[in-house]
């Protein structure tokens, strides 16, 4: 495995990860900008309209037959939320050329220039983009943005870190608001991509058996030599909470659910980037596995729930306590939780959680390597924070957390904001 | 061993059948540092009626009885919990039940035989007591819980409910609340005794092992035991008819979901099951004329997932997705099915289709525990996955057009659909 990059134009990269360990290439494109109530619906209807057509590509089918007639080459799209950013994500996935049944030409080169074409070149009618694509995609907008109160147990966590940055970019719903779609139409819709494409962030990925052509490939695409340098307009995560939360914010609110589901979003404070290896071990103790407190004493003691877990999003430094209970458990599963928290702040956990931990993470780490989109997110979340970790100092840095590191973790988180959904 | 390559992917499968009747299946994978080992017993929801090797009588059992096995197998004599010690070892344990298999599996970087120590006893260690069995009703009545509120799963079970009478593919794997209030620690013995022998396991490992080494590291662990006879398995008689073609469910949903089944009869294999995904793609996949234009539209705004499900007792087509009106979905499909049969299949659609089929089977060996997992469940359903990569050559459009007259017939369809 070797993994390099090469800043083709300021602000845009290419990232190569040269690897044998699978049978397909995996081509990324990510967009990043800075997420904001202004753009947040545009940017979502962007990512849904270059689905639509490019350029020779003018419609959906045809984009999907000719990705079919590359032996099943998977084009998918995704929109995420990486710190304060908006990043729009675009893959290709291939089977490489040593695993079809017959000789073809060179799948890596051509997906790689459909990819490019689909995401840079975009159908276009009249200096705007087809209107009935508009239209479309901004319905399919509105279904997904209504969609978020089907699946409860994502809608509860989607809701209590929307109450936590109230008024903040990371409180904003990735998908948007539908009262934002009114305003968009194929022209002011267009004349904004052409905004975003020259002022963000752009890191295209390539991961597989390459060749030794592969960057001058993506040098000399007609669509990447059209781009200008540019000051990338996105936020790097490096901002650490200052202060912890001076009293809890509680949230109910009922639908139609047969379980219950807490939520607890918590502050960790910290006082310099590098305690984030600190704060995994101490979410990994806490809810981070079967061994961790939520999971051995609100299900398996107290038999409370089925899922008892937490996730440390480590952009925003939060931890998320999450459990899906009785309605009625209510405050008893509550008082338990404080409990965890309390006792992490305390010090009552030894040294073998601690080994236990790092043992679980370590081995997450090592198999980045051996998932292709893994290997991709990781290269990435590097590239955005600026940290530019190897993997084995990454490994390094856990295996050196103490007791004495994780309590300090403990002293400096505090619940912010507590969300049930119930009936 | 007996060892299969496959050219086309270039892998291959090691493959033994030991005295006491265990399969075991190695998939070396050279320079990968995740390991996969996975244990399944060719036992699910669907056996709730069946008679003990040895035995007369019908043995019956509440519904639940595989699943709750599955939760209660990490529970030991010496008061640790199996799932526990994985974890302490660093290694990602789990274990799942479907309707025809139950599967005890984990997936690590280092102390690879630690942890397989640790899955070898707890599987061939039961310890039930009646505290201990009392205590998972809590946590399987929250999973019980959990699965009401995902409309995708009251979709599904609702489809099923449309479909069959009386094959247990109708029933919740987990049970309900109150057929595992019934469960005991004595229905729990019985079951793990007649189901947990190893003549009627398969042991899957994948990751960069040589496999004469890795079996006699398996057998090191095995405890004696004899292969058991036949278990006679008594499924109900289960009629063609569909029960109902329509069902519907009121939940707090966005936009209607639904779920389209075919019932299909008689057995299924890896050519009939290649030809159903070519087909389906064909008739509302991605580039098909009747997504187009439901899209177009504006009834779908995502691509339906489609799907041919298959165990020895039961076979079905299943699509799903959310509509803002399923009737419509389901109207448009009766009438392109009713196209296609008129106007035959296009050669150049189906070329194009089989293409793309194929590289799917060939991305499927990427990633260690998707080999695994593939290979266990197809060994349960009698096939070996390799001949996805092989059979796939020789299906014909001819052959395609007959599966679609046997198979889509209108009065074996069912439309589920949960809504507000």
């Amino acid at each position: 495995m070797e993994y390099k990059q090469t800043e083709l134009k300021k602000g845009i990269k290419l990232h190569t990860i040269q690897t044998d360990k699978f049978k397909t290439n995996l081509i990324a494109v990510f967009i990043t900008t800075k997420l904001n109530r202004e753009n947040v619906t545009k940017n979502a209807v962007i990512s849904a309209i270059l689905r639509r057509g490019s350029k020779t590509m003018p419609s959906q089918e045809e984009i999907s037959k000719q990705m079919e007639e590359m032996y099943g080459a998977s084009f998918d799209c995704g929109l995420d939320k990486m710190g304060d950013n908006q990043v729009l994500k675009f893959y290709l996935e291939t089977v490489n050329d040593d695993f079809l049944p017959q000789k073809e030409e060179d799948i890596l080169k051509i997906s790689l220039e459909k990819l490019l074409e689909i995401v840079l070149n975009p159908y276009t009618e009249n200096e705007g983009f087809k209107p009935e694509y508009v239209e479309q995609e901004k319905n399919n907008i509105k279904q997904r943005i209504e969609g978020k109160i089907d699946n409860k147990a994502r809608y509860a966590l989607d809701r209590c870190i929307e109450e936590m940055y109230k008024n903040k970019p990371f409180g904003l719903y990735k998908f948007g608001y539908v009262e934002d779609l009114e305003n968009i139409n194929e022209k002011n819709l267009y004349v904004y991509y052409q905004e975003l494409i020259s002022s963000c962030k752009i890191d295209i990925f390539v991961s597989g058996i390459l060749k030794d052509n592969i960057n001058q490939v993506v040098t000399e695409n007609e669509n990447i030599k059209k781009l200008k340098e540019r000051t990338p307009d996105y936020i790097v995560p490096k901002e650490l909470n200052k202060d912890l939360p001076k009293e809890e914010k509680v949230v109910t609110e009922s639908m139609e659910v047969t379980q219950g589901k807490l939520i607890l979003g918590l502050n960790i404070c910290l006082e310099k980037e590098d305690l984030r290896y600190d704060t995994l071990i101490y979410n990994s103790i806490l809810g981070g596995s079967a061994n961790s407190k939520m999971f051995q004493n609100v299900r398996e003691k107290a038999h409370l729930a089925y899922v008892a877990n937490s996730n440390y999003l480590r952009y925003k430094n939060n931890i998320f306590v999450n459990c899906g209970i009785e309605i009625g458990n209510y405050q008893k599963a509550l008082e338990l939780i404080r409990e965890q928290i309390e006792n992490m702040k305390k010090g009552e956990f030894t040294q073998e959680d601690i080994n236990n931990a790092k043992k679980g993470i370590i081995a997450t780490i090592k198999t980045i390597d051996d998932e292709q989109d893994t290997g991709i997110t990781y290269y990435f979340g590097q590239e955005l924070s600026e940290s530019g970790i190897s993997i084995e100092e990454y490994m390094e840095r856990i295996k050196q957390v103490s007791k004495e590191d994780v309590i300090h973790i403990g002293e400096n988180v505090a619940i912010d904001t507590i969300y049930f959904l119930k009936d | 061993m007996q060892v299969i390559e496959n050219l086309k992917v270039k892998e291959k499968v090691y493959i033994e059948k030991l005295e006491n009747g265990l399969t075991v299946m190695i998939i070396p994978k050279k320079g990968i540092q995740k390991k996969y080992m996975i244990w399944g017993t060719h036992y699910g929801s669907n056996e709730s009626s069946f008679i003990v090797p040895g035995e007369d009588e019908l043995t019956t059992v509440p519904n639940g009885v595989a699943h709750f096995l599955e939760h209660k197998l990490f529970e030991q004599e010496n008061g640790t919990n199996s799932l526990d010690v994985l974890t302490s070892l660093g290694v990602e344990a789990n274990a799942y039940t479907t309707n025809d298999h139950t599967a005890y599996l984990f997936e690590c970087t280092d102390n690879f035989y630690e942890a397989m120590d640790e899955l070898m006893d707890y599987v061939q260690h039961p310890y039930f007591t009646d505290e201990n069995v009392e205590k998972e009703k809590g946590i399987i009545g929250q999973e019980i819980m959990m699965y009401d509120d995902y409309p995708e799963w009251r979709v599904y079970l609702n489809a099923m409910q449309a479909m069959y009478h009386n094959n247990p593919v109708k029933i919740d794997i987990v049970g309900t609340i109150e057929t595992i209030r019934k469960i005991d620690k004595e229905i729990l013995y019985k079951c793990y005794h007649t189901f947990y022998n190893p003549s009627n396991m398969t042991m899957v490992l994948c990751g960069d092992f040589v496999p004469e080494n890795m079996l006699e590291e398996v057998k090191k662990r095995l405890v004696n035991t004899k292969a058991s006879g036949e278990i006679k398995r008594v499924y109900p008689k289960e009629p063609e008819e569909i029960v109902q073609e329509k069902i519907e469910q009121k939940l707090e949903v966005s936009q209607p979901l639904y779920t389209i089944g075919i019932k299909d009869t008689g057995k299924c294999d890896v050519k009939k099951h290649i030809a159903m995904e070519i087909l389906l793609n064909l008739l509302i996949g991605r580039s098909s004329n009747l997504y187009k234009e439901l899209y177009h539209e504006g009834i779908v705004y995502a691509q339906p997932s489609l799907e041919y499900e298959f165990t020895n007792i039961y076979a079905h087509v299943l699509m799903n997705g959310q509509a803002n009106n399923p009737e419509k979905v389901y109207q448009k499909l009766k009438e392109e099915v009713q196209k296609f049969k008129t106007n035959g299949i296009n050669k150049s659609d189906f070329n194009r289709m089989k293409k793309m089929i194929y590289g799917g089977y060939v991305k499927e060996y990427n990633d260690v525990s998707d080999i695994a997992r593939m290979f266990l469940a197809d060994y349960f359903k009698g096939i070996n996955s390799f001949d996805y990569l092989e059979e796939i050559e020789g299906i014909t459009v001819e052959y395609l057009e007959q599966i679609l007259k046997d198979v889509f017939k209108e009065e074996k369809m069912v439309l589920s659909i949960v809504k507000n």
